[in-house]
């Protein structure tokens, strides 16, 4: 590690990624602290837990470091790592594990202050849960594309599904957000006019 | 969320779509515990990076290690040829060109002959 930490802050993801292809960890820092937060909240959306998304984020750029040279289109380097976390999520959902049984989101009670606006921590918690229900695919596509903010075209290539695939993910789970959540629909909305959100 | 609003043109667009974009605006925020890219880079320097080169001294060793069956080959084959062993499976073109090389004298062959003659006619 001969160079100076600084010179890689303006260095490509190709350049940083040959760089730690040669062992450079600056390098390899560097690549973390530009891609770190996204992968991280994307874990957090398809894992539901601070401890999981932690884990899935470590193994996505351990796996990186390992061996650079895997990425083929470097200038794609966050959406690769993206995919790898994703895929790495719904793999260990799938494996049945006590502490993911324990630590998943609290069951909402749909009866509960049924008239009165919901505090916003409460309207976040009904919101998280209903998303924590739907489908992985589905998650992934809404956390791509309105927490992410990517492109459909984007969001299409890290789940390795055509355009017309993933706006059909997204309308189902658009759908099935709304049935999820029909019962404080509308206390939802007004509580986001009385906080002026 | 980071500015879901922004998105409406590139998602389909249905009846209630604006409220479903307001309602995810509700969900939480999910940052990274604090130290988590610090306690990464932590693994990563005990982690090993696989390797995909091979050193410059293993080279030379394994090229050491192959030519020296080739060099072996190389002076078999030549040693039968020279004894003449092998005659029978090579081309009739090679084994015949040398044959046919003895029928005729050396003179015929290197213009001896024709350099004597010549050379007596001036003397005669």
């Amino acid at each position: 590690m001969t160079r100076d930490a600084s010179a890689f802050g303006e260095m490509t993801d190709a350049g940083l990624l040959m760089a730690a292809a040669g062992g450079a960890s600056s390098a390899f820092a560097e690549i973390v602290s530009r891609h770190y937060q996204p992968v991280y909240r994307l874990a957090w959306r398809m894992a539901g837990d601070a401890a999981t998304a932690e884990d899935l984020t470590q193994e996505a750029f351990i796996k990186l470091w390992r061996n650079p040279r895997q990425v083929r289109d470097a200038a794609a380097l966050k959406g690769w790592l993206m995919r790898v976390v994703a895929n790495a999520a719904i793999d260990r959902a799938r494996r049945p594990s006590l502490a993911t049984l324990e630590e998943g989101p609290e069951p909402v009670d749909p009866q509960a202050r049924p008239d009165a606006p919901l505090a916003r921590a409460e309207a976040s918690r009904l919101v998280d849960a209903a998303l924590a229900e739907l489908p992985h695919r589905q998650r992934q596509a809404l956390a791509l594309v309105y927490f992410e903010n990517m492109p459909n075209a984007e969001a299409a290539d890290i789940m390795e599904v055509s355009i017309d695939a993933l706006e059909s993910l997204l309308a189902r789970a658009r759908r099935s957000l709304k049935d999820r959540l029909a019962g404080q629909w509308r206390m939802l909305l007004d509580g986001l006019t009385e906080t002026g959100s | 969320m980071q500015q879901g609003h922004e998105n409406k043109g590139r998602v389909p667009r249905e009846d209630g779509d604006d409220d479903i974009i307001r309602i995810l605006r509700l969900a939480q925020g999910a940052n990274p515990p604090l130290g988590a890219a610090e306690r990464l880079m932590a693994r990563i320097a005990r982690e090993p990076q696989l390797v995909t080169s091979v050193k410059a001294t293993q080279r030379r060793d394994n090229w050491r290690l192959a030519a020296l069956p080739l060099a072996a080959s190389l002076l078999l084959g030549v040693y039968l040829g020279a004894q003449g062993r092998l005659d029978f499976i090579l081309p009739a073109a090679i084994t015949d060109g040398l044959a046919f090389s003895e029928d005729f004298p050396m003179d015929e062959l290197g213009g001896m002959g024709e350099a004597e003659a010549v050379a007596g006619e001036n003397l005669s």
